[in-house]
C-alpha cells in the first residue's frame, strides 16, 4: 500500500484508534495483523439492509456493525476522494465502482474469504464488465430505472419514454429525475445507447428535453415516488425500488420499464482503501451473500437480489413481480451506465445546465 | 388571538391612550407579527402532526400512533447524532461569540493599515458557497493528517473547528451592528471616573453589547445545529450529526420517524433554552 | 474610531486570536481550493495546477453569467422581502415589555433549530397541490358554493365548475418563498441587535415636534437602525445567493441557481477546478464590494460607524 503514491495520508494515519489497525500507513499485509477488534463501519444507503441483519451478524460473529448512511453516489465519491475517514464497507453503484477502481480508491477483495460468492451468486453476476474478474466488488442488489405511474390517470400502461419526453398528454403532471438520468433516458427514447458520448447525439437529447420542458412539472431530486404518491404528478421517472415502496401504500401506482429500455444498475459491496477492519468486512460480505441472510434482506427491502440461493428461498410473489424482475425481453433492451471519462461528464453537465437555464 | 378581538382591544386601548411608542400594541404591527408566526410555524406544526402518522410515508394520513417516537428513541444512531449535534453547536457557539465579538470590537474601535481588506477577508466565510467550504475542509483535514479515532468528544474537533470558522464572522457582523450605536462618551465617562480599561470594558462595553452577543450567539447556534454540507465533508463514521443523519434518511422519503426525532429535538432545545433563560433571569433580573 | 497606535496592547489582544483562527482554519483550507481553480483535471482524482485561467474563462461564458444574474435577482428579491417582513417584527419585539423580549425573539428563531431539509419538506406539505393551503381554500370554495346554491345561484358556477388548486410549488415563486422562509433569522437578528435599546427619547422628540409617525420612521428610526439593516442585507443576501437545496426541492424546471451548478461540479460532474473557479468568481465579486463599501464608509467622516 505504501508504494502506491496515490494513497493520500488518510485521517486515520496519524493516530489510529485504540487497538485499531493503522490501515493507512501499515506496511503489514492485511491478514497478517491477526485479530481485528470486533467492529465494522458500514457506509450504506438508507433502508437498504434487512431489519435484523446487523444484529444477526453480531450474534453469529460478535462483530458490531455500525451503519452510517449516504444519500448518493456523488457524495460518496467526493467524500472518499481525499482519503478514507474510517469506513470498512461501502455500497457504490456499478459506474461508481468503475470510477473508484480507476481512481484506485478500492482494495482488492480476497475471494477465498468469500466462499458464498462462488456458491450462491447467480451465473450472470459472477462477472462484471465494470470490474473484470470481480476483483473489487461483490453484487448486492440490482434493478432498473423506469416509469412509475398512477394507473387511474393513464390510458393503459405507459410503456414508452414517449409519455415523459415527447407528448403533451400528461402535461403538467410529469416528473423526470434530474441530472444525468434525464438525458440518458432521453437518449434511450431517441434510440441511442444511454452511454452515447458523441456531442451531437447528446445535443439531440438536450433539445428533446428542452422542447418538452413546458409539459414537465418538476425535475425530481430522487423523490419522484413521493410526488406520485401525493398526487403532485401522475407519471415519473424513478428507480424501481423507490416506486415499489409506494406501491405498497397505494394500489393505484404501477411501475414499468419502457419498451425502449432503461438503465440497468447494480449496487456493489466494496472495501475502500484504508479500511481499518478489512477482515471483518470480508466476513460481512460473505454473510450477506449467504442464502438465508440474503433472503432476509431481499424480503425487507424488496429489491432484486443477485443471490440465486437467496432468491430460491423467497416467495413466488417476489420472484414473479415484474417490477422487481422485468421480463427478459425488456432487460435485453436495458444497459448499464458506463463511466467514460471527464470529457463526457463535462458534456453531460453542460447539457444539463443548459436544459435548466433554457 | 383572533383578528377581531385584537382590533377591539386596540381600539379600546386607543381610547385609554396607546402611547405613541407602544408599537407592540398597535394593530397592524400585531397583525404582521401574527402573520409571520403563522408563516414560520405552519410547516413546524405540520411536521409535528405527521410524526404521529401511522404510515411509512408523510403524505397520506393513516391514523394516530406513537410508534415512531419509540422507534426514534430506540435508534441509537439517531440519539448519538443528537448528542453530537448539540455538543458541537454548544462549543462552537461559545467560541464563535468570543471570536466574533473580538473582530467586531477590533473593526469598530481601531483604524489600522489594511483595514478594508482585513474586513473583506473576515467576511469570506459568509461569502463562500457551502459546498466549496466543505470540500476545502475535507481536503484540509485529509492533508494535514488530522487525528481520527479519538475518544468522544475529541473526535468532534474537526467539525467544531469548521463550524466555528463559518459562524464567527456572522457573529462579528451582528455585534458590529450593535456597536455602531454605542455612545463612546459613556466609555470616556467611565474612564474619567477612574475605571481601568478592563473595568470599562467589562462594566460598560459588555453590557451594551449584550443584545448583539445574544443575537449573534443565537445565529451561530442556529447555523451550527442546521449545517449539513460542511459537516458532511468533515464527519467520519463516529461523528455523524443530526442533519447528516437526517439528510441521508430523508433523501428517499420523509418517514414519520424523522419527524418524531425532529420533534424531540425541538422539545429538547426549547427546554435547554428555557432553562438558560431562567438562569439568566435569575442572575440578572433587570433586563435580558 | 482611534488609530491602533494609541492603544497597541488592546489592539493586539483583539487582533491576534481571531486572525490566527481565520488564517489557520479558514484561509489555509481555502487556499487549497483556490489553487485548484487554476488547475486542470488529470484523471478522476488528480488535479494538476497549471495556473491557467481556463476555468475562469469558462465561468464567464454567457450560460453561467445568465444563471448568476438570475441568482442575483432571486437572492435580491428574497432579501427585500425579508427586510420588509423582519422590520415590523423586530420593531414589535424591541418595543415589547422587557419580560417578553427574549421569549418573542426565541419564538422567531425556534423554527430554525429544526433541520433545514425537514423544514423544507414540511413546507412542501403545506404548499403542494394536495397541501394545507389548498385544502383550506377548497373548504372555503365548497362553503361559498353551498351558500350560492342556498340563495339559488348554484347553477351559475360563479366560482368555476370545480375547485382549481393553486400551483404553489415547483416554480420560481416557490423558491423565493422558501428562501425567505429559510433566511428570515439572518435579517431578524442583526436588526434586533441594533434596534434593541434604540434611544426612544429621539423618537419621542420627533413626535413631540410634530413629525408624523411615517416621517419619524424614515428620518429618525431608519437612520438609527441603518447599521443593523446593512448587516442584515449582507448576511441575508450572500447566503441566499449560495442556496442550492431550496431551488432543488421547491423549484420548477428552470429554477436552478448558481450554487446548484457549483454543487454539481463538486459532485456529479466531478470537476473541482471549475467548481472552485465559479465559487471564487462569486467571492472575488463580493469581497470587492465589501471592501469597497468599507473604504467608502471610512472615507466620509459622517458615516464612520457604518456596519
Amino acid at each position: 500500500m505504501l508504494k502506491d503514491k496515490r494513497v493520500r495520508p488518510s485521517r486515520r494515519s496519524f493516530l489510529a484508534g485504540t487497538g485499531a489497525v493503522a490501515a493507512g500507513i501499515t506496511v503489514l499485509p492485511r491478514f497478517a495483523v491477526g485479530a481485528e477488534e470486533p467492529k465494522l463501519n458500514f457506509y450504506n444507503w438508507d433502508t437498504y439492509i434487512g431489519e435484523t441483519t446487523l444484529d444477526d451478524f453480531k450474534d453469529a460473529t460478535g462483530i458490531a456493525v455500525k451503519m452510517d448512511l449516504f444519500a448518493d453516489n456523488d457524495e460518496l465519491f467526493a467524500k472518499l476522494k481525499e482519503g478514507n475517514p474510517g469506513y470498512d464497507l461501502i455500497v457504490p453503484t456499478n459506474d461508481y465502482v468503475q470510477r473508484m477502481i480507476a481512481a484506485e480508491m478500492l482494495d482488492a477483495l480476497d475471494h477465498s474469504a468469500i466462499p458464498n460468492f462462488k456458491s450462491n451468486v447467480a451465473a450472470q453476476f459472477q462477472e462484471a464488465n465494470f470490474d473484470p474478474g470481480r476483483k473489487f466488488s461483490m453484487p448486492y442488489m440490482w434493478g432498473t430505472i423506469g416509469i412509475g405511474y398512477r394507473k387511474s390517470k393513464m390510458d393503459g400502461v405507459p410503456d414508452s419514454w414517449k409519455w415523459l419526453y415527447d407528448s403533451d398528454k400528461y402535461s403538467g403532471k410529469i416528473a423526470i429525475l434530474s441530472g444525468k438520468a434525464a438525458i440518458e433516458s432521453a437518449l434511450k427514447y431517441l434510440g441511442h445507447s444511454l452511454n452515447a458520448d458523441d456531442p451531437a447525439t447528446i445535443k439531440q437529447a438536450e433539445q428533446l428535453v428542452i422542447r418538452q420542458k413546458p409539459h414537465i412539472k418538476v425535475f425530481a431530486a430522487d423523490n419522484g415516488q413521493d410526488l406520485l404518491l401525493s398526487g403532485e404528478v401522475d407519471i415519473t421517472m424513478e428507480w424501481n425500488g423507490d416506486v415499489l415502496q409506494v406501491m405498497e401504500e397505494d394500489d393505484d401506482i404501477g411501475y414499468v420499464v419502457p419498451k425502449e429500455g432503461g438503465e440497468l444498475w447494480q449496487d456493489c459491496l466494496c472495501i475502500p482503501k484504508g479500511a481499518p477492519h478489512p477482515e471483518n468486512a470480508h466476513k460481512f460480505i460473505n454473510y450477506i451473500l449467504d442464502a438465508e441472510a440474503g433472503a432476509a434482506i431481499a424480503d425487507f427491502i424488496q429489491y432484486a437480489t443477485p443471490n440465486a440461493a437467496a432468491a430460491k428461498l423467497m416467495s413466488e410473489e417476489y420472484r414473479s413481480n415484474p417490477a422487481i424482475f422485468p421480463p427478459e425481453a425488456v432487460i435485453a433492451k436495458c444497459e448499464p451506465s458506463v463511466y467514460q471519462g471527464a470529457k463526457r461528464a463535462r458534456l453531460m453537465d453542460e447539457a444539463w445546465t443548459r436544459i435548466q437555464a433554457a | 388571538m383572533s383578528t377581531t378581538s385584537a382590533g377591539l382591544e386596540s381600539r379600546r386601548r386607543t381610547k385609554a391612550g396607546i402611547g405613541p411608542l407602544d408599537y407592540s400594541r398597535r394593530l397592524w404591527i400585531r397583525l404582521v407579527l401574527i402573520g409571520t408566526f403563522l408563516f414560520l410555524y405552519a410547516p413546524i406544526v405540520t411536521l409535528i402532526a405527521f410524526s404521529f402518522n401511522d404510515s411509512r410515508r408523510n403524505i397520506v394520513w393513516r391514523g394516530f400512533t406513537m410508534k415512531y417516537y419509540e422507534k426514534a428513541l430506540n435508534n441509537d444512531g439517531l440519539i448519538e447524532a443528537f448528542v453530537n449535534s448539540l455538543t458541537i453547536a454548544f462549543v462552537s457557539t461559545i467560541v464563535s461569540v468570543i471570536l466574533g465579538a473580538m473582530v467586531a470590537i477590533l473593526l469598530w474601535r481601531f483604524r489600522f493599515p489594511g483595514q478594508a481588506p482585513y474586513e473583506g477577508t473576515v467576511m469570506l466565510p459568509i461569502v463562500i458557497p457551502e459546498i466549496c467550504m466543505g470540500v476545502a475542509m475535507l481536503a484540509f483535514f485529509a492533508r494535514i493528517g488530522w487525528p481520527a479515532g479519538l475518544p468522544w468528544p475529541l473526535n468532534l474537533g474537526s467539525i467544531i473547528i469548521a463550524h466555528i470558522s463559518f459562524s464567527f464572522p456572522f457573529v462579528a457582523v451582528v455585534v458590529r451592528a450593535r456597536l455602531a450605536g454605542f455612545n463612546r462618551e459613556l466609555e470616556e465617562a467611565a474612564r474619567d471616573l477612574g475605571a481601568s480599561q478592563w473595568q470599562t470594558f467589562r462594566d460598560v462595553m459588555i453590557p451594551y453589547m449584550r443584545p448583539g452577543l445574544v443575537a449573534g450567539g443565537l445565529l451561530a447556534f442556529t447555523l451550527s445545529l442546521d449545517d449539513f454540507v460542511i459537516t458532511f465533508f468533515t464527519s467520519g463514521p463516529d461523528t455523524v450529526t443530526f442533519p447528516v443523519k437526517v439528510y441521508s434518511m430523508v433523501r428517499f422519503s420523509v418517514t414519520p420517524e424523522v419527524n418524531a426525532a425532529s420533534t424531540v429535538l425541538i422539545i429538547v432545545t426549547v427546554l435547554l433554552t428555557a432553562i438558560a433563560l431562567w438562569l439568566q433571569n435569575r442572575t440578572q433580573p433587570k433586563d435580558m | 474610531m482611534e488609530t491602533w497606535r494609541r492603544n497597541p496592547l488592546v489592539f493586539w489582544i483583539f487582533l491576534v486570536p481571531p486572525t490566527i483562527w481565520l488564517a489557520a482554519f479558514f484561509l489555509v483550507p481555502l487556499g487549497l481550493i483556490w489553487v485548484f481553480s487554476f488547475g486542470e483535471k488529470r484523471g478522476l482524482v488528480d488535479i494538476e495546477i497549471t495556473w491557467s485561467l481556463a476555468n475562469y474563462v469558462r465561468a464567464l461564458e454567457p450560460l453561467y453569467l445568465q444563471i448568476i444574474a438570475k441568482s442575483l435577482w432571486m437572492a435580491g428579491l428574497t432579501t427585500a422581502i425579508c427586510l420588509v417582513v423582519a422590520f415590523p417584527v423586530v420593531f414589535a419585539i424591541s418595543f415589547a415589555p422587557p419580560r417578553w423580549k427574549p421569549i418573542l425573539l426565541l419564538l422567531v428563531i425556534l423554527p430554525f433549530w429544526t433541520n433545514l431539509l425537514i423544514r423544507t419538506y414540511a413546507l412542501i406539505a403545506v404548499l403542494r397541490t394536495r397541501g394545507y393551503i389548498n385544502f383550506t381554500l377548497e373548504w372555503f370554495w365548497d362553503g361559498g358554493n353551498q351558500i350560492l346554491t342556498a340563495v339559488g345561484l348554484g347553477d351559475l358556477q360563479l366560482l368555476g365548475a370545480s375547485f382549481q388548486p393553486l400551483q404553489l410549488l415547483y416554480n420560481n415563486t416557490a423558491v423565493v418563498f422558501g428562501l425567505v422562509y429559510v433566511h428570515l433569522p439572518f435579517m431578524v437578528l442583526p436588526l434586533y441587535a441594533s434596534m434593541e435599546r434604540l434611544d426612544k427619547s429621539m423618537i419621542e422628540a420627533s413626535l413631540d415636534l410634530g413629525a408624523s409617525q411615517a416621517r419619524t420612521f424614515f428620518s429618525v428610526v431608519a437612520p438609527l437602525a441603518k447599521p443593523g439593516i446593512v448587516s442584515g442585507l449582507i448576511i441575508t443576501f450572500i447566503p441566499a445567493m449560495g442556496s442550492f437545496l431550496t431551488p432543488n426541492l421547491l423549484g420548477g424546471t428552470d429554477s436552478q441557481m448558481i450554487a446548484n451548478v457549483i454543487e454539481r461540479q463538486f459532485k456529479s460532474a466531478n470537476d473541482w477546478p471549475f467548481g472552485a473557479a465559479l465559487s471564487f468568481l462569486l467571492m472575488y465579486a463580493t469581497f470587492g464590494a465589501l471592501a469597497m463599501r468599507s473604504l467608502l464608509a471610512r472615507g466620509s467622516p459622517g458615516t464612520e460607524h457604518g456596519a
